[in-house]
């Protein structure tokens, strides 16, 4: 690797004895679109903060252009070129675009004044090197995330960037938007400016990476050229195990569905969509962004009530204005994030467990009733087989999978005959997301009717018996047999391009 | 640019301000004649810089209650301290109460920033030290026109501009209209082309991305506490002059919720990174007003505190409501 822009050789890093990276060297050439892969925890968030040298190795050297640095401060780093773009952008929302471009290099300057004209010149020249155009006076906070990102791109590379590194930058965007990220990033590499990007979504990793490295518990497994590697392989390598899905198989349909759709409209969000839901099965909703699955959700569970159309549960019509009514039914709805965020860390897994539930609890005077409360606690640790000694622990000490168990507890003591799971997965490692989906399984198989709303296609298809696409607010499709559907036929029917070519 | 006039909080606080004072001009035609319109810039030119000095910290998004105070402390001391040295000198009696609020800014920023306490609490403590020292060392006696130092009282009566009433007497623009300008001119070239301002902007909005970028936020946190202080100092020197009188325990109590109001009323976010300049000042305008005449619409006095709770509770209700809105889309 001679022309290599970037050598990280023999890094070691631990953190109050736990050890984070363990003699991993990595190398980046020119222009080179580079992935970094590995669980939560597998060390690639350390080694891509040594690398802008936010954080200092306790072995191994960073080499960048031939020439090696045994302390890399973190403003040498970016005199080199090296741009971490983080998660959370680090754009000011309140400035405008041409602002949050310059920002940076008016603070290095030193010269104390601001030159508004100059400010809006180097804007300019940076968005249009990638050939963007977004209003330089139009303040962050109004723009997309998609749009945000390109503005935090144009920063890095206004400021000489040879490196951008990008922590999961699809993580929060559309399919589109991932797409038009991609052919920025091949501009990129026209220019000889390299791309470190670390992702969770392997079909992403496919379609851009040129190499693929893989951390597995601070050590790496290897740099793989992605025309290597596939699916199995890439998650072989990055949990040590081989995961192999089967595809679910829904139990034989009663005479009457449990809920049933009829021509149910909503101005705007959705029109004429129909559809029944058998117990045990696991519904997938997909479609783009804006094509109305999550509208029809809300609907479902009254939080965007239909202008017209019936829904049945049991044959019966069923009047759902509000989230009281849904629950009432027993419709449950967990929004995205939740499984990664709904938990309340500092609480014991109890009380996590019971705060859905606490009104069905009360007792005499109006009290928690303990004995109940101990009960319900009980009775979902077994169900959902929580690893933990007792219901009084705190929830931050689980580990990530028994925590997502503790918060799908939490939503299912309200006793749901139907759960619609928004997004279960989004930003969850591959181990993670299989411990959910196993859970999701678990679930279908007591009866209980799943609805996941997923963008992911492999997701769908690993997981649902029957799938409804979704496209301008009307159900495009019905997929009866998943099985004898591949990625690449859904995907079409998703963005709506088959049939007519490729528009 | 019609559509982003409209778009602009200023523009509906002008026209506020424009019916309120139509409706005060049908009830007493002397509201709208020069003269009081030269008072007017008089009395609330203090109630100017300190709101000036408000809006700025509210900008970085930290809040300072400690202005009052330091306004209070500078000014009873420095009168006191003129008084005992003998030296009759408004300049002396400018240096003095400047280097005490540049002092006690640099208490508030030492906290703030090297400790990274809520602005809130620091501020909430150091008024009370401040205040409770003076009063505690200093004394609480109040000082009289006639112990008044002469510096003062000629300094309050100075103007820039004298027009003759209709009974041959004269009435005039005051000085303070040219530190008010100078204030806000000082102010408006930091805020809006040095760098230093730019990033008093971008603190508010991301300080975690000004920390990344590499600038120095324990000299910003100096910067702007101590241009906080010097401003109520001035301000102190200038509520003297202006009644000819100094009491302990003035300004502490009056001073504090109708700044907040007016800055709050002029479009600044409580949460810090948004607000104009120009917001602000028309907030004061309109809060100024309020103060100085409902009495004229009928209305009580205590109206006026009334209404001061009030715009302080909507106005961070409406910043508060838009930035979930926001964040919903």
């Amino acid at each position: 690797m001679a022309d290599a822009f970037l050598e990280a050789r023999g890094i070691s890093k631990a953190y109050e004895g736990v050890q984070a990276l363990r003699d991993v060297s990595l190398s980046i050439g020119r222009g080179e679109i580079h992935c970094l892969v590995g669980e939560n925890g597998s060390g690639k968030s350390t080694l891509i903060k040594i690398i802008g040298g936010v954080v200092e190795p306790d072995q191994g050297v960073v080499v960048i252009g031939g020439r090696p640095h045994g302390h890399l401060a973190a403003i040498d780093a970016i005199r080199q070129g090296i741009q971490i773009i983080y998660q959370d952008l680090s754009l000011y929302p309140n400035l405008s675009v041409a602002e949050n471009i310059s920002f940076n290099q008016f603070v290095e300057r030193r010269t104390g004044f601001v030159s508004w004209k100059e400010m809006r010149a180097i804007a300019e020249r940076g968005l249009a090197e990638i050939g963007e155009r977004i209003d330089l006076e139009e303040s962050v906070q109004n723009l997309s995330v998609a749009k945000r990102q390109i503005v935090a791109i144009t920063r890095s590379l206004t400021q000489n960037a040879r490196l951008i590194i990008m922590d999961e930058p699809t993580s929060a965007i559309t399919r589109e938007d991932v797409d038009h990220l991609f052919s920025v990033i091949a501009r990129l590499k026209a220019k000889g400016v390299s791309t470190l990007f670390i992702s969770h979504k392997l079909n992403e990793i496919f379609q851009i990476a040129e190499v693929v490295t893989i951390l597995r518990d601070g050590r790496k497994v290897g740099d793989f050229p992605t025309a290597e590697l596939d699916d199995a392989k890439l998650t072989y390598l990055m949990t040590g195990q081989r995961i192999q899905y089967t595809p679910y198989k829904a139990p034989a349909r009663t005479s009457v569905p449990l809920l049933e759709v009829r021509g149910l409209s909503r101005r705007g969000h959705f029109r004429e969509v129909s559809f029944s839901l058998w117990p045990g099965e696991v519904l997938g909703l997909t479609g783009l962004i804006g094509s109305g699955r999550t509208e029809l959700a809300l609907a479902l569970f009254g939080l965007n009530p239909p202008d017209s159309g019936q829904i049945l549960l049991n044959g019966k019509q069923a009047r759902i204005r509000s989230p009281e009514d849904a629950g009432r039914l027993g419709i449950g709805y967990l929004p995205e994030d939740r499984l990664t965020q709904g938990l309340f860390i500092g609480q014991s897994i109890g009380d996590n467990i019971v705060v859905t539930v606490l009104k069905k609890l009360l007792g005499a005077l109006g009290l928690l009733d303990p004995a109940r409360r101990r009960k319900t606690e009980k009775r979902w640790l077994e169900e959902l087989a929580i690893k933990a000694p007792s219901a009084r622990v705190r929830a931050w000490s689980l580990s990530g999978g028994n925590q997502q168990r503790v918060v799908l507890a939490k939503w299912l003591a309200t006793d749901p005959k139907v759960f619609i799971l928004d997004g279960p997965t989004i930003g969850i490692d591959i181990a993670s997301k299989r411990n959910i989906h196993e859970i999701i399984r678990a679930l279908a198989q007591r009866g209980i009717a799943i609805i996941i709303i997923s963008d992911e296609i492999p997701e769908i298809l690993h997981n649902c018996n029957r799938v409804l696409v979704m496209r301008e607010g009307r159900l495009e499709q019905e997929i009866q047999e998943v099985s004898a559907v591949g990625e690449a036929e859904l995907l079409a029917v998703v963005g709506g391009r088959q049939g007519n070519g490729t528009s | 640019m019609k559509a982003a006039l409209l778009k602009r909080n200023e523009f509906y606080l002008l026209l506020v301000i424009v019916v309120f004072a139509a409706a005060i001009t049908i009830v007493n035609p002397a509201f709208l004649t020069i003269e009081n319109l030269f008072d007017l810039i008089r009395s609330s030119s203090g109630m100017a810089i300190l709101a000036v000095g408000f809006f700025l910290v509210l900008l970085s998004g930290g809040i300072d209650i400690s202005f009052p105070a330091v306004a209070i402390v500078a000014q009873y001391i420095t009168v006191n301290a003129i008084i005992s040295l003998g030296i009759d000198n408004l300049a002396l009696a400018f240096a003095i109460a400047i280097a005490i609020g540049l002092a006690f800014g640099a208490v508030n920023a030492f906290f703030i920033s090297v400790f990274r306490i809520p602005t809130l609490i620091v501020t909430l403590g150091t008024m009370n030290i401040f205040h409770g020292a003076m009063l505690e060392f200093v004394g609480t006696k109040a000082i009289n026109a006639g112990q008044m130092p002469n510096c003062f009282k000629t300094f309050g009566l100075v103007n820039i501009l004298s027009l003759p009433r209709g009974d041959g007497t004269f009435y005039g623009l005051s000085v303070f209209f040219l530190i008010i300008l100078a204030v806000i001119l000082a102010t408006w070239v930091i805020l809006r082309f040095t760098v230093l301002g730019r990033v008093i902007y971008a603190m508010g909005g991301n300080p975690e991305a000004v920390k990344r970028s590499g600038f120095n936020l324990v000299r910003l946190q100096f910067f702007i506490y101590c241009y906080v202080g010097l401003l109520a100092s001035v301000m102190g020197i200038m509520h003297a002059s202006l009644i000819s009188y100094s009491n302990a325990t003035y300004i502490i109590n009056s001073e504090l919720l109708h700044v907040i109001a007016a800055v709050i009323l002029g479009g600044a976010s409580i949460l810090g990174g948004t607000g104009t300049l120009t917001g602000t000042l028309l907030g004061v305008v309109m809060i100024s007003i309020l103060e100085k005449n409902l009495v004229m619409l009928g209305l009580s006095s205590f109206w006026q505190q009334f209404f001061v709770g009030l715009i302080i509770v909507l106005g961070v209700s409406i910043t508060h409501l838009q930035k979930r809105l926001r964040e919903r889309i």
